[in-house]
């Protein structure tokens, strides 16, 4: 294994926001709309706008929560790519793990994720354990494995600019402006990500 | 898929004309240059742009007319020349490269000919700018750069097989030397690097390409 790839989980993996989604379902969307621009933005900061969109969202069953997630539409493409890479991708979120496991098995990455961490009780969450500081994952990484890591988010801003390799992802939304600035790539479509991607992990495995 | 990824180098900032803008924004005769040289390869399917002075503006461009283009950064292009721009854009690419200069304009007929070609080549024109990079020429293959009273002029424009390439921090000539001999095609085009090039240019694509 040569390369390691680290990928944003929300609107780089999936098609949709998944927090606003939710938001939607239970008529909290302009409340959560606001705080994800301004979070996106770099204006909020990220550990203060995450706990109060969990906030947002707390009151309904995390059973409830967990199973919109795992509804929520994905770039095929990129899944493709995940599950041929399995042994060396991983997705990189801060959302909660209580609300995102259904989908990470779904998607065929149970166990490749790392994320934040949830305070249960009776299926509502009562406090955030540990939100991920996703530049961490990194520094958990023991192995000497050139990094790529893809994002489109303030807050992939130091995942992205650690890496070897960075790729920021248009897509789904626009890419946060700071991203441009330490980005090696910006690809807006995906299956040329895909095609990038896969060139990566092919050129780096043949100088191995 | 093809095994052919074309580059086109639009980092620089293009002082000499200085039109406040990346040159490949320029309008011409009612259509951004690069919107221009996109029109021209509609059929091919791996497109790298790479972007420096105000990216943000040509990502925009250019992604308003296709998405499936790969933006390159060169964050070092105050610094670095075209040749850093070709380096990093050959990185994790198809076989062969083709190189375009973000501030060239070639003729349509010939850009369908250049992209029929499957082998390495260095294109040229007949000397037109104030200050051509003339080409050495022995046995029909391009031989040297900087050549005193050479035939033809360094176009900007060059197909390489992106794996023999060191990479550089100069000049594109930098990779095209590295690989010398090559044979040569003769393009059609115009550069535009001063403000007279760019009436030149404009008036050039009002004429139908005639000169």
């Amino acid at each position: 294994m040569n390369t390691v790839f680290l990928f944003d989980l929300d609107s780089t993996v999936t098609k949709q926001e998944i927090l606003p989604t939710i938001a939607e379902e239970i008529g909290k969307k302009d409340e959560m709309r606001e705080l994800t621009e301004k979070t996106m933005m770099g204006d909020l900061p990220f550990q203060e706008s995450f706990r109060s969109r969990v906030e947002l969202l707390n009151q309904i069953p995390v059973a409830k929560v967990a199973e919109l997630v795992s509804e929520i539409s994905v770039n095929d493409a990129i899944v493709k790519f995940l599950n041929e890479n399995k042994e060396n991708s991983f997705i990189v979120t801060s959302n909660l793990d209580v609300w995102i496991e259904k989908l990470m098995n779904r998607i065929g990455m149970k166990g490749r994720y790392y994320c934040s961490h949830a305070k249960v009780v009776d299926d509502k969450i009562v406090g955030i354990k540990e939100i991920l500081a996703k530049d961490s994952v990194q520094d958990m990484l023991t192995s000497k494995a050139k990094i790529v890591a893809i994002g489109d988010g303030s807050n992939d801003y130091d995942m992205l600019r650690k890496a070897d390799v960075s790729v920021s992802f248009g897509g789904v939304r626009e890419i946060a402006p700071a991203l441009l600035d330490i980005s090696d790539y910006s690809v807006y479509d995906e299956n040329k990500l895909y095609e990038l991607l896969t060139a990566i992990r092919n050129e780096e495995d043949a100088d191995e | 898929m093809s095994n052919k990824t074309v580059i086109i180098s639009c980092a620089g900032m293009g002082t000499r004309l200085g039109a406040g803008k990346p040159k490949a924004l320029i309008d011409i005769d009612g259509k951004p240059l690069i919107i221009r040289t996109l029109e021209m390869l509609n059929d091919v399917d791996d497109i790298r742009v790479v972007v420096g002075y105000q990216a943000e503006r040509v990502i925009e461009v250019v992604k308003n007319y296709r998405r499936d283009v790969v933006f390159v950064y060169n964050h070092g292009y105050q610094q670095n020349g075209t040749g850093a721009s070709v380096s990093l854009a050959k990185k994790y690419s198809r076989k062969y490269i083709l190189t375009i200069d973000g501030d060239i304009l070639i003729h349509p007929d010939d850009m369908k000919e250049i992209l029929l070609s499957e082998t390495e080549f260095v294109g040229v024109c007949k000397p037109s700018t104030d200050d051509p990079v003339l080409v050495g020429i022995k046995d029909n293959k391009v031989t040297n750069f900087y050549q005193e009273n050479g035939p033809y002029e360094w176009t900007g424009v060059t197909m390489l097989e992106s794996r023999k390439l060191t990479p550089t921090d100069g000049h594109v000539l930098h990779l095209v030397e590295q690989v010398l001999p090559l044979g040569y095609k003769i393009i059609r085009e115009r550069e535009i690097d001063t403000p007279n090039d760019y009436k030149n240019a404009i008036i050039w694509v009002e004429n139908g390409y005639k000169d």
